[in-house]
């Protein structure tokens, strides 16, 4: 039984070393690839709603139920607020207010893709994941639905397939991962607004643009680029003429959201710490109740012969 | 228009930044595509030194000249208005939507009492103003994020005005609607002159010649009918004439042409016809239906000719009943309001038959077979008199 048990400490061990070693050398192969992370640059300065990002992201999408183009013409969705759900990955808002010269504001609303993504560090089985190009895919065939990632996202953007009785998806904006990725083309919304509102890019040079359109014109933007730090920094990332409480982008802190949790949660597990301890007291318990017994028996040995 | 003009100062700055850099003039100067009147010393050989101020510039300090776009050395201040064609069809990207008729002297009308050409010609060095395409390609530029596609440049250029102005920012307000049924334009097809940035010219809807063919001297063509009949472009027939077909303001005398070379053009698809056909000794009324011995009625003269006629050729023996081509029509799927009434209930689950007498749809329906009043439709239509909509 000892034997036993120590033989399985022995090989937890190794193995959890092997896991912690394969997993730092995978990160480092990672940050050192050289792969740029890709960002979208969201101008709602030239915004004009015409919904064709939505049009776009439907007729990308191929897993979203098909829309007719002129469904997305209609302008009456303005009246009232809508939400990306199950069925589309971005929708546009006209919000209440107006610019300077009072015309209509309009903001895109659609998953933020995290550099430190809530939702892929709440996910339990890594069905969310943090791809080294910038999008936070999602894969169906690990996801067991416990829709922590929906709770985790601090822009509320994941939905969930309620009306699907037998299974159920999370659903979110894709990126159009395998376009941007393997065609080295642009996202579906991007690659059909007309008034080039969006600009796709790596994410590095999208902020150096940000900056430079600020500075260029003072009078048309808010000094700022929401998603830059804004919890650890986005992808999809926005510049505005008027508050970005008022475009819906909730104020948000630079600390990103998972921030707080993987760090009790690494920090306890850092270096095989906790369990070796445990062991090792276990190990030590078992050892001074072990030489107490030897030594009774030992006793009891000598009481005997006497 | 006030508040359009007072409106443009802050636009121009935003437009010209908006649009171009210092940085993309050097990055296509180093490429292919150059734009037009570069300095020759720059074509042929790109000198760091006429855009960047110090040997080794970096990613973080450029050190960028001003850009010669931006000097007061090109603007467009030596061209007038009237040398720009008064209208012209944007439709370089035409698939989604049609072109846009782009009515260029009232803008540029316009501009003049503001900012000038340079509200739009934001790029205009001495010389021919180059295109928007020259700089701004198809697809946005991915080394160059700050210059947009050629899509974004046309409609933040047409954009920032309209948007203000006239607070419309649906498609449909500049895209004209491509008639239904109508292909998508291809951007390819440059082989009408239309295609190439020429103003539409009006079609003339007859023209009658007098030729020296004695038995048939007058021949009437009906250019407009052909065109739209045909779906014709101006090339399928004018593809041998040049310019100076329209533009030689000193043309005195036609050019003598061979009988071959007059009828070419016609007989590519009148090969089967004779003389006649074109030939008569007076000038000839349109086409007209009636003249097939089938006048249209009022719902058909709504149609396109393709409508019924798919290929062109004329339907023989047509049976001047309905049914002879909508026999599909029943009591369920017919949609009785086009007739201008909309049945009521009672009236709505009989059969056609019932009040159409053997299926004689262009007389007046009977009604006496269940009213003994001696009513007629006229004076007690059997539901609501409704305004007709053609499908």
């Amino acid at each position: 039984m000892t034997v036993n048990r120590r033989a399985f400490l022995k090989l937890a061990a190794g193995a959890s070393g092997t896991l912690v070693a394969s997993r730092a050398s995978a990160n480092a192969v990672a940050s050192n690839s050289g792969v740029e992370p890709f960002g979208v640059l969201v101008d709602t300065t030239f915004c004009i709603g015409c919904r064709k990002c939505e049009l776009g992201c439907n007729q990308n999408n191929r897993d979203l139920p098909r829309r007719d183009s002129p469904q997305f013409e209609d302008k009456r969705v303005f009246d009232t607020h809508r939400r990306p759900d199950a069925t589309s990955y971005t929708v546009i808002n006209r919000l209440p207010t107006v610019d300077t010269k009072g015309e209509p504001v309009f903001a895109k609303a659609q998953c933020m893709h995290c550099v430190h993504p809530a939702c892929a560090s709440a996910c339990i089985v890594g069905a969310l994941q943090k791809t080294p190009e910038g999008p936070v895919t999602y894969d169906a065939w690990k996801c067991i639905g416990c829709r922590y990632c929906m709770v985790a996202c601090p822009f509320q953007i994941p939905a969930y397939e309620y009306a699907n009785a037998l299974t159920p998806q999370v659903r979110k904006c894709t990126f159009c991962y395998e376009q941007i990725v393997t065609q080295g083309s642009r996202p579906g919304c991007v690659a059909n607004c007309p008034n080039e509102a969006l600009t796709f890019g790596k994410r590095s040079e999208l902020i150096e643009l940000a900056h430079a359109k600020i500075a260029t014109h003072r009078e048309r933007y808010i000094d700022h680029v929401y998603g830059e730090t804004e919890i650890g920094g986005t992808s999809f990332m926005y510049l505005s003429a008027v508050d970005f409480k008022a475009l819906d982008l909730p104020e948000q802190g630079d600390t990103p959201t998972p921030a707080l949790t993987e760090k009790i949660q690494h920090g306890v597990f850092k270096g095989f710490v906790p369990p070796v301890a445990l062991y090792g007291l276990l190990g030590l318990v078992y050892l001074s109740r072990r030489k107490e017994e030897v030594e009774n028996t030992a006793a009891d040995k000598d009481e005997h012969h006497e | 228009m006030n508040s359009l003009f007072c409106r443009i100062p802050s636009l121009t700055a935003v437009v010209t930044t908006a649009l171009v850099t210092s940085h993309a003039y050097a990055a296509s100067a180093a490429s292919k595509t150059l734009p037009p009147n570069v300095p020759p010393s720059m074509l042929s050989q790109p000198n760091c030194g006429d855009c960047h101020t110090c040997a080794n510039p970096t990613r973080q300090d450029d050190c960028l000249n001003a850009c010669p776009r931006h000097t007061k050395a090109h603007t467009t201040s030596s061209h007038a208005a009237k040398e720009a064609p008064d209208s012209f069809v944007i439709d370089k990207l035409a698939e989604q939507y049609a072109g846009v008729n782009f009515n260029h002297k009232l803008h540029a009308n316009m501009s003049e009492m503001g900012q000038g050409c340079a509200v739009c010609h934001h790029y205009s060095p001495p010389g021919r103003i180059p295109a928007c395409e020259t700089c701004h390609t198809k697809v946005a530029n991915p080394t160059e994020l700050r210059q947009p596609g050629l899509k974004g440049a046309y409609h933040r250029l047409c954009l920032q005005c309209h948007r203000e102005w006239s607070h419309e920012t649906d498609c449909k307000v500049c895209h004209q609607q491509p008639p239904a049924g109508a292909q998508p334009k291809s951007i390819k097809d440059n082989g009408d002159i239309m295609g190439q940035s020429h103003p539409v010219i009006p079609v003339p809807e007859k023209r009658v010649y007098d030729t020296p063919y004695k038995a048939g001297p007058v021949v009437t063509f009906y250019h407009k009918e052909h065109v739209e009949l045909f779906g014709l472009k101006c090339t399928s027939c004018h593809r041998h004439e040049n310019c100076s077909y329209c533009h030689d303001l000193k043309k005195t005398v036609a050019q003598k042409k061979t009988m071959e070379q007059v009828h070419a053009i016609c007989s590519e698809c009148h090969e089967k016809d004779n003389c006649s056909t074109c030939h008569d000794t007076k000038e000839r009324p349109a086409f007209s239906h009636s003249t097939t011995g089938w006048p249209l009625n009022r719902y058909h003269t709504e149609l396109d000719c393709r409508a019924c006629h798919p290929t062109g050729k004329p339907i023989g023996k047509l049976m001047r009943d309905c049914s002879t081509c909508h026999a599909g029509w029943k009591t369920e799927n017919f949609r009785h309001a086009v007739t201008g009434v909309q049945l009521d209930e009672i009236h709505s689950g009989f059969e056609c038959t019932d009040c159409h007498v053997n299926r004689k749809f262009t007389k007046p329906p009977v009604c006496t077979n269940c009213h003994d009043d001696g009513r007629t439709s006229k004076t007690n239509p059997p539901g609501k008199r409704v305004e007709r909509k053609p499908k």
